[in-house]
């Protein structure tokens, strides 16, 4: 729990990130992300409750706790009068590297990130996709065993997303590092994690794999335009996995199951044999924000997000230009 | 942490700042112009006054200039030291500060760099206007000047020190012009770096000499041109003292800074 005077920023989250997973915070503005993770990477010290990194207690052992973990965090926090490779540098002396070894690793990491070709500019030229590649490349340049990412592609454009992306993705797989991330966009937490912990007004208010937290809706709904509709409707209903079979306009019918991805082959299968030709399937599954909406009554809503997002990206070109 | 990791630590937030000090060429010329026009307009003005048979006398020996300088040189490092120990606030607002913050180093670790780096560049830029200042100046060693700035060197740490502990408690700029006007300004005037203490009224006498800066300028003084108010060895404790305390302090209030 973590209160600021008398606001009460995140009360009652309680979750475990298991061994090597990448693990997602989903929550809109203001919901507590970026406080739990100051509370997990030991910057803000919780009101009450206890939490565990790599096995230590944020608090007692905060000092093992840093040396185990890499952060990325919301804001900026590049030193901008400096070159990409001397950012670099600074951090892993200060993590206890040096010599050849902190020069291969620096390379490393610059390759990981295709900065080579910038190491020796001044951070205040690079742009936003530039400076988050440097702050991940930073981060994991002590090989932490955990790493924090405080909405990694926030104010990204969709080619530079997709890159991050990439880049992590690739480290869980070839790294084995766990990740904890946070994001307010459906579709990174979807793609990216393993786990969701959907976080509202300081609450978890649920958690499981994107498809767990989709199947919570219930039904899937398979679509199929079919030679004809009644008939086909009639061989689906007696098929145990269906729930339901509508006949819509225009040759096709609505078919309501638990699973779409298990269910389209016997679905196939059934209609072939009552001797109706499939023309077209095609299936929607509920999104996160269906289960957002599901949970809180209310949806991610994307015109606030993007908002506050024009005046972050407004306030770090603001700084930016001081520097 | 092991003492390497300390060392490693101190070692690279003072070339964090170098590098900074290096990357500014407008700063550098900024903090040396400055005492420049001091010295100019401010010297060249009251030297022509104090011409009259036995005005040396009032100073100790020597002419204005010859008085003046070194005062202008402890200021320099006096304001250049203070204000980059306040400048942590730009690292808050820009966020590196966190980085730090966030790192397995202790702070004072960090914060031990970042003041060593800041004195030495005080002092490479005291050492810039004592060289250009140098031909004003009657009767100065090579020796002396070196010991100036090994004075120069210790007043600068407790002085960057003093700056970081008033960074550490201030959110933001705001509070900025105060201390101008109520800490620099009235340091700077007390020091007697402009004119003798020794004709001041008791109670600025009083206030003089618990300014840090009195020393500093008036071992400056006496390294650069023979003259003191006081013995070099007291001007040694009393800087020395300074750099404890406000270290001290400085290191208190900088590990207990969060982002609240
Ligand atoms: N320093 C602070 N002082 C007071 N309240 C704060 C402070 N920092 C955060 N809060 C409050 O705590 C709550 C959670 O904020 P937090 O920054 O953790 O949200 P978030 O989920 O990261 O949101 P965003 O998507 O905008 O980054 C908000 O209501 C916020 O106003
Ligand atoms: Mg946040």
């Amino acid at each position: 729990m973590k209160r600021y005077g008398d606001i009460v920023a995140v009360n009652g989250v309680s979750f475990r990130v298991k061994y090597g997973e990448i693990f997602g915070f989903l929550g809109p503005n203001g919901a507590g992300k970026t406080t739990t993770i100051h509370i997990l990477s030991t910057l803000l010290k919780p009101t009450a409750g206890r939490a565990l990194v790599a096995g230590y207690d944020v608090v007692r052992e905060a000092a093992s706790v840093r040396r185990s973990i890499g952060i990325v965090f919301q804001d900026p926090s590049l030193d901008e009068g400096l070159t990409a490779y001397e950012n670099l540098y600074i951090h892993g002396r200060v993590y206890g590297l040096r010599g050849s070894a902190l020069r291969e690793r620096i390379e490393e990491m610059l390759g990981f990130v295709e900065l080579e070709e910038y190491r020796d500019r001044l951070v205040r030229t690079f742009s936003g996709g530039m400076r988050r590649r440097l702050e991940l490349a930073r981060a994991l340049l002590h090989e932490p065993r955990v790493l924090f990412l405080d909405e990694p592609t926030l104010g990204l454009d969709p080619h530079a997303r997709t890159r991050l992306w990439e880049y992590i993705t690739r480290l869980r797989a070839e790294k084995g590092v766990t990740i904890f991330l946070t994001t307010h966009y459906m579709e990174e937490a979807e793609q990216l994690c393993d786990r969701i912990a959907i976080i509202d007004k300081g609450r978890i208010v649920a958690t499981g794999s994107p498809d767990e937290l989709k199947s919570m809706l219930g039904d899937e709904v398979v679509y199929m335009r079919v030679s004809d509709p009644g008939k086909a409707c009639k061989a689906l209903e007696r098929l145990e996995s269906v729930k339901e079979c509508k006949v819509l306009q225009g040759g096709r019918v609505s078919i309501h199951v638990p699973s779409a991805a298990q269910t389209i082959p016997e679905l196939l299968e059934a209609a072939k044999n009552s001797g109706v030709r499939v023309v077209e399937v095609s299936y929607r599954r509920p999104t996160l924000n269906d289960v957002f909406i599901h949970l809180t009554g209310r949806g991610i809503e994307e015109e606030s997000v993007d908002e506050t997002e024009r005046i972050r990206i407004y306030a770090r070109s603001y700084f930016r230009r001081k520097g | 942490m092991t003492p390497m990791g300390w060392l490693d630590a101190v070692y690279v937030m003072a070339y964090r700042q170098l590098k900074h000090f290096v990357r500014s060429p407008s700063r550098i010329i900024a903090s040396i112009v400055n005492p420049l026009i001091w010295i100019l307009f401010f010297g060249m003005g009251w030297a022509s006054t104090f011409r009259f048979p036995g005005a040396k006398a009032l100073f100790g020996g020597v002419d204005y200039l010859s008085f003046l300088i070194p005062g202008i040189i402890a200021m320099s490092v006096f304001t250049g030291s203070f204000l980059s120990g306040i400048s942590i606030l730009f690292d808050k607002q820009f966020g590196f500060l966190k980085e730090i913050l966030v790192a397995p180093v202790p702070r004072v670790a960090a914060m031990t760099g970042r003041i060593l780096g800041d004195s030495l560049t005080a002092t490479i830029e005291a050492g810039i206007i004592a060289v250009i200042g140098l031909p004003l100046i009657t009767r100065v060693s090579f020796l002396g000047i070196l010991y100036a700035l090994l004075y120069s060197y210790l007043a600068a740490i407790g002085f960057s020190a003093l700056g970081i502990a008033i960074a550490s408690r201030m959110r933001s700029y705001e509070g900025f012009q105060l201390i101008m006007s109520f800490l620099i300004m009235p340091l700077i005037f007390l020091s007697g770096a402009f004119y003798p203490i020794r004709y001041m009224p008791w109670w600025l006498k009083l206030l003089a000499y618990m300014d840090p800066l009195t020393y500093s300028v008036d071992a400056t003084r006496y390294w650069l041109v023979g003259v003191a108010q006081i013995n070099p060895w007291i001007d040694l404790g009393a800087l020395l003292l300074l750099d404890a305390g406000l270290v001290i302090v400085a290191g208190y209030l900088f590990g207990k800074m969060s982002l609240e």
